[in-house]
């Protein structure tokens, strides 16, 4: 290795860092640290000046080590390295100590706070002498995208995708394309058919060439990383189909609440208390009726069952409110003089055209009656001579009277709740669920539908109860950022990442267990682990966990860390 | 000169040392005896890091990390909380007290809570005195 040859550039941060720090002693006390060639001050280091300061030295005095004292990584670290990278200098060999948040602006005290200025300037000098350039990498775009589930979001998806030239690769675990919306007759607010909705998309992906549909199939592995996923299609029967793909979209979607779990409500020992999806059954046949066959006389939704509950769920499933409403429009046209009763917790009316529809549904003579949220409206059954089939008694919270009303039906708004099978989806493809089950997004409102782990996407109901509009925005937004992805053709690695030392690997796979995202591989040839450094992202659990010592972390090397404590530690 | 504690200051970069950095630009003041040291997940502080950091003659080492439910890689602090109690019986093997060696969750928005964490490990540190461990092993260099 050439001779060590250091700038410290200390900054004033005009008086934010000079009023607390002195920083003439910290320059004086900078400048005869072993390695140093030359240490300056300057009132903003982060300007044109300053940075132009930088590069000359780089290039005048031959450089090859940078630390620059003054605000925090976080906020400069990128204009540093990137001046660094343009006088020539490696940029991992750029170093910063924090002397503005985490001293400066946090102590008044200037022999301290300059004692301490002192402390990381040293550790960030004997940690940047340890520091090693490093190059990032690059890997190739498999353009063919894997897309779980043939509901309304993957269907979206695929068709986004496959309609922008991409090989697409759709899984279905049942037996047809279309998902819950396949049972689903009319939608709210607008009563577009969900069989217009859904004929539209199945036609066009069926006419779509670069569209594989694998029914009755499930994804039973997925290895690699972004851009390169090796993904294993199980069958129903034996069969298995292997395939290379670069990103993965999961739309695996939701399944309804059981509503035998809410026993009060007499579901299955009643007759005619069905849930909103036995509803949806009747509309699709056409005919309202009991379960004898006659005509409704009475009849009464309940909301929110599951849902908001301390109970079962303790979310809102967002979409039973304005389908409640639906029910109330379809009955009154279907059967002319049935009474509706509706009743509800809070009417959650938030999407666009929601709040219209529920003022008009007002104005349509349904008896709107709401429970509180730890109420449970009673139901039994009427006596011989009522003129109805049974009772619910329900104390209502706005006129602050226990009322008993008569009801031939009773639909409960069954909500949405993760599939059964959503841990096992989850694990395959190496996402998590929240508490409640739902996969997890890269950040909840600047990256919803990424998630941790690079090249899988979320979209749907499998991430949150949604209604459809936000379901079909979310495929589109994957498709979008995958159809980005692949227009840009290679993968760009951060140099940041681990790895193995294959002659200290003693092949204890222990390293296998800990990374969270499947990076590093056990070669069963070599019986070596080793990390792959697209999938990498750079934590160090392995290097930590490693009893070998065998993994090393780049730019968070022991030799870097070790050098930096011993740094702090005048 | 009174007895100042220094501490050695291990912070994950996604949470806690944005948490610190926001202790700074809300200008919440706490003592100047902790060095921070950025790592990018609580799950890389090695054992050995403590254990140095020790032995080259910090009082007291603070590990900070996401809170549980939050790491940025899903679940590295779970493996920091794992691996913690481990440290701690080993340093207790070694007479270090338990004070010495702490760990904490701090989130990006917790500037505060940061700054009460340094204060109060501070005063134990204070109270308890340096800490033996390098003077220990400068005594044990030169008797051999």
């Amino acid at each position: 290795m050439s001779e060590l040859r250091i700038g410290v550039y200390v900054c004033n941060c005009g008086t934010n860092i000079a009023h607390v720090v002195d920083a003439e002693a910290l320059l004086a006390y900078a400048a005869e640290l072993p390695g140093v060639a030359v240490a300056r001050g300057y009132r903003y280091m982060c300007s044109n000046p300053g940075q132009e300061m930088i590069s000359h030295d780089i290039r005048e005095l031959g450089l090859n080590r940078v630390v620059v004292a003054a605000c925090s990584p976080r906020m400069h670290e990128r204009t540093f390295r990137t001046a660094c990278r343009n006088a020539g200098l490696n940029p991992y060999l750029c170093e910063m100590a924090n002397i503005r948040e985490q001293c400066s602006w946090v102590h008044s005290d200037r022999a301290a706070a300059t004692e301490k200025a002192k402390a990381l300037t040293r550790g960030a000098v004997l940690r940047v002498a340890r520091n090693e350039s490093l190059e990032g990498l690059t890997a190739d775009m498999c353009p063919t995208t894997l897309v779980l589930g043939g509901g309304i979001a993957g269907l979206t998806a695929a068709l986004e995708l496959a309609e922008g030239g991409v090989p697409v690769v759709l899984v279905e675990k049942a037996e047809q394309l279309g998902g819950n919306l396949a049972r689903v007759d009319l939608t709210a607010p607008y009563f577009y058919s969900a069989r217009d909705l859904l004929r539209e998309r199945l036609m066009r992906v069926q006419e779509n060439s670069n569209v594989t549909v694998h029914l009755r199939s499930q994804l039973t592995s997925l290895t690699g990383f972004v851009g390169n996923f090796d993904a294993e299609i199980g069958g129903n029967g034996s069969s298995t189909t292997s395939v290379r793909v670069g990103n993965v979209i999961v739309a695996t979607g939701y399944r309804e609440f059981d509503a035998e779990r809410v026993t009060h409500f007499g579901w299955g020992k009643l007759p005619n208390v069905i849930t909103s999806f036995e509803f949806e059954c009747m509309l699709r046949g056409g005919r309202i009726e009991m379960k004898d066959g006659r005509l409704p006389q009475y009849a009464a939704i309940i909301h929110c069952v599951g849902s908001r509950s301390a109970e079962f769920h303790g979310y809102c499933s967002r979409v039973c409110c304005m389908t409640a409403l639906k029910y109330a429009h379809e009955i009154k046209s279907a059967v002319p003089g049935c009474y509706v009763s509706d009743l509800y917790i809070d009417m959650h009316a938030f999407g666009k055209g929601c709040e219209d529809f529920y003022r008009r549904s007002s104005e349509a003579k349904t008896l709107f009656l709401m429970y509180g949220k730890g109420e449970r409206p009673v139901i039994r059954r009427a006596a011989a001579g009522d003129d109805c089939d049974m009772l619910i008694e329900v104390d209502e919270q706005l006129s602050g009277e226990r009322i008993e009303i008569p009801a031939d039906l009773v639909i409960l708004m069954v909500g949405m709740e993760a599939r059964p099978d959503a841990a096992e989806v989850a694990h395959t493809v190496n996402i998590s669920q929240d508490k409640d089950g739902w996969f997890i997004e890269s950040h909840p409102k600047l990256d919803p539908v990424a998630t941790t782990t690079d090249g899988v996407y979320i979209a749907g109901t499998c991430a949150s109860p949604k209604d459809i509009p936000d379901s079909v925005a979310q495929a589109r937004a994957a498709a979008g950022r995958i159809l980005a992805r692949i227009a840009k053709g290679k993968i760009e690695i951060d140099g940041v990442f681990a790895e193995v030392n294959e002659a200290l690997c003693s092949g204890c796979r222990i390293c296998n267990e800990l990374c969270p995202y499947s990076a590093i591989e056990y070669d069963l040839e070599t019986r070596r682990s080793h990390v792959i450094p697209a999938a990498c992202k750079a934590c160090g659990a392995c290097v930590a966990g490693c009893p070998a010592g065998a993994i090393k972390g780049r730019h968070f090397t022991d030799a870097q860390i070790f050098a930096q404590i011993e740094g702090v530690l005048v | 000169m009174s007895y100042e504690p220094r501490i050695v200051g291990f912070l994950c970069n996604w949470c806690s040392y944005t948490g610190a950095d926001l202790a700074g630009t809300s200008r919440i003041q706490y003592p100047a005896n902790v060095r921070i040291i950025r790592v990018m997940c609580s799950a890389r502080v090695d054992p050995t890091f403590v254990v140095h950091a020790l032995a080259e003659g910090a009082d007291g080492v603070l590990i900070c990390g996401c809170h549980p439910g939050d790491c940025h890689y899903s679940e590295g602090n779970y493996k920091t909380m794992r691996r913690y109690p481990l440290l701690k019986r080993l340093l207790a093997a070694y007479g270090i007290e338990q004070e010495r060696v702490r760990l904490e969750w701090v989130s990006a928005s917790e500037g505060q809570r940061f700054a009460d964490i340094v204060a109060d490990m501070t005063e134990r540190l204070r109270a308890l005195g340096p800490c033996r461990v390098r003077s220990g092993l400068e005594a044990d260099l030169l008797t051999r």
